[in-house]
């Protein structure tokens, strides 16, 4: 993390929303598997679990919002970086490597818990795929800021 | 107004993915209040309905969950019986619905009837749009006089004839309509508060004691199942039970005011209590996020302020901007809301879903509107509450630091 874009807040930030996702993942297939007597409470979350993969998207707006405002935040960065000999392809290369490493470890995590409470892992890689491809445009992204 | 413009194009829309994301974070706190506060509402709506049975002497019947239908055990005498101990010792309420017929209307759907006798029509106290109220005291040979809901009205208008062939009678049978029941007419089902059937689509037929003599076995078990006897003791509740048990082999449970209230206590307030603390924790997160969100966009677009402050912008026309513009992502998020809601209603239509089709301004009926209203005062709350942080978030930075920015 030494040459990183990344400082503890922000991976902490990005963490917390990574975190934030998987987790309401897991609560939507746990819902699922709950065993309720009350019809009313059934009904009532039935309005979110045949949602699952729409709400879970649209709550993933947290962590495109986190990519947006940390480029934007770190353009400064960006361009004294370049001005002391780096080069935008290894700051992009670093930036995608640190958000995929978040990534693998809050993944990791939310596996755990979803194989622990023998859950189906698939939408956990959906959501994991979704981020991936979050990291890829933000990466391109950087490229933006190649000239301050 | 030329500010207000100037705001929003050259510094909101030119950071959209920010004004996207609060969109979608209000919205998901609009999905979530909507949808809790029409749980609440219609299973008070249905406690209401159902206050009747919560009397002293009202004794509801219920089939003991371990009780099985066997068809081989029941028969025709033996169900007889029990409705003849029933006519003989009880006054009671009889309702049973469900029972779905082609008849010839405007909108082809299924139309689903409904069977009641006079205690139960007086229980209810159906309103009716037009017509006059039903009468018992028919001949079954006759004219059977009913009542309709809204969406046969104009097919069948107060007077004429309907014919139907499928009857529980088991002969073609020829129903005169009475009355109009008034649009949006339902029946919440007793252990689903929050389930209702509107009569909008349906018959309502009244039965007597010779209707119910002459009726199949089917019309007879279900309406058993529901039955409420009126001033009655738990004594003779219990005799009843016996005497269905000795002659149809079923285990019904016959439930009392107290647990009657003590089961609503128990089951409805807790689910109503889950629901309400679970949507006020969700409300809560949704709004740290959006707080989140707009806190980052003051971050991003900390320059552009300050700029405009400076060249004579005050903090409290500031202030009114901020508040036009999550009024209009409220308006934007409500309008989302109000077509998943009318598109849900007029689904019900599409599907010729006979006992869910609603009337009212694209469908909508006065427990959609309710809680609209609510989620309009729980966006100004949120309005108020992101605002003033945005606003407070950029009082603490100091104007020169700004600048220099």
């Amino acid at each position: 993390m030494k040459k990183s874009l990344f400082r503890i807040s922000d991976v902490l930030e990005l963490c917390t929303a990574y975190m934030f996702c998987f987790f309401l993942n897991l609560l939507f297939n746990y819902v699922k598997i709950m065993d309720l007597d009350s019809y009313i409470l059934k009904a009532f979350l039935k309005n979110f679990t045949d949602y699952q993969e729409i709400i879970v998207l649209i709550f993933t707006v947290v962590v495109i919002v986190f990519h947006y405002q940390m480029l934007h935040r770190k353009k400064t960065e960006i361009f004294c970086k370049m001005l002391v000999g780096d080069t935008i392809f290894n700051i992009t290369i670093r930036y995608a490597l640190n958000c995929l490493m978040i990534l693998i470890f809050v993944c990791l995590l939310s596996t755990l818990a979803n194989v622990y409470l023998k859950f189906n892992l698939i939408s956990n890689f959906y959501l994991t795929f979704i981020f991936i491809i979050y990291i890829l445009i933000s990466a391109r992204e950087v490229r933006k800021y190649e000239n301050f | 107004m030329k500010i207000f413009k100037f705001i929003i194009s050259k510094i909101f829309l030119r950071k959209a993915i920010l004004g996207i994301g609060m969109i979608l974070l209000l919205c998901m706190a609009n999905y979530i209040t909507f949808t809790a506060t029409r749980s609440i509402l219609s299973t008070f709506q249905g406690y209401r309905e159902t206050e009747y049975i919560n009397q002293e002497g009202v004794y509801t019947a219920n089939l003991d969950p371990n009780s099985h239908i066997d068809m081989g055990v029941i028969s025709e005498n033996g169900t007889q019986a029990v409705y003849d101990y029933l006519n003989n010792n009880f006054n009671y309420a009889f309702y049973t619905d469900g029972f779905i017929v082609s008849v010839p209307n405007s909108y082809d759907m299924k139309i689903s009837l409904g069977y009641m006798n006079e205690q139960y029509y007086r229980l209810n106290e159906f309103e009716l749009s037009q017509g006059t109220d039903l009468d018992f005291d028919y001949q079954l040979d006759g004219e059977i006089p009913v009542l309709i809901g809204k969406g046969l009205s104009k097919t069948y208008p107060v007077g004429s004839t309907i014919k139907i062939d499928e009857f529980v009678l088991g002969r073609p049978v020829t129903l005169k309509v009475q009355g109009i029941l008034k649009q949006n007419t339902y029946h919440s089902n007793y252990y689903a508060l929050n389930s209702k059937t509107y009569y909008n689509f349906s018959i309502l037929i009244p039965v007597n004691e010779a209707f119910i003599n002459n009726a199949n076995m089917d019309l007879k078990l279900n309406g058993l199942m529901d039955i409420i006897t009126l001033n009655t003791t738990k004594e003779e509740v219990t005799d009843l039970s016996k005497v269905i048990k000795d002659n149809m082999g079923l285990k019904f449970n016959f439930f009392s005011q107290q647990e009657n209230y003590d089961y609503f206590n128990e089951y409805y307030l807790h689910s109503l209590k889950i629901i309400a603390i679970t949507t006020f924790i969700l409300f809560i997160v949704i709004t740290c996020l959006s707080i989140w969100n707009a806190l980052v966009s003051v971050r991003l677009m900390l320059k552009d302020f300050t700029i405009n402050l400076l060249v004579g912008l005050s903090y409290s026309k500031l202030r009114k901007i901020f508040y036009i513009y999550f009024g209009i992502l409220s308006f934007i998020n409500l309008t989302v809301i109000f077509i998943i809601t009318a598109f849900n209603r007029y689904g019900c239509w599409l599907r010729k879903d006979a006992t869910f089709a609603t009337y009212g301004l694209f469908g909508l009926i006065g427990m959609d509107w309710l809680s609209l209203l609510v989620v309009v005062l729980s966006d100004i709350i949120i309005g108020m509450v992101i605002v003033e942080n945005m606003l407070r978030k950029i009082k603490k930075v100091p104007i020169s630091l700004r600048v220099l920015q």
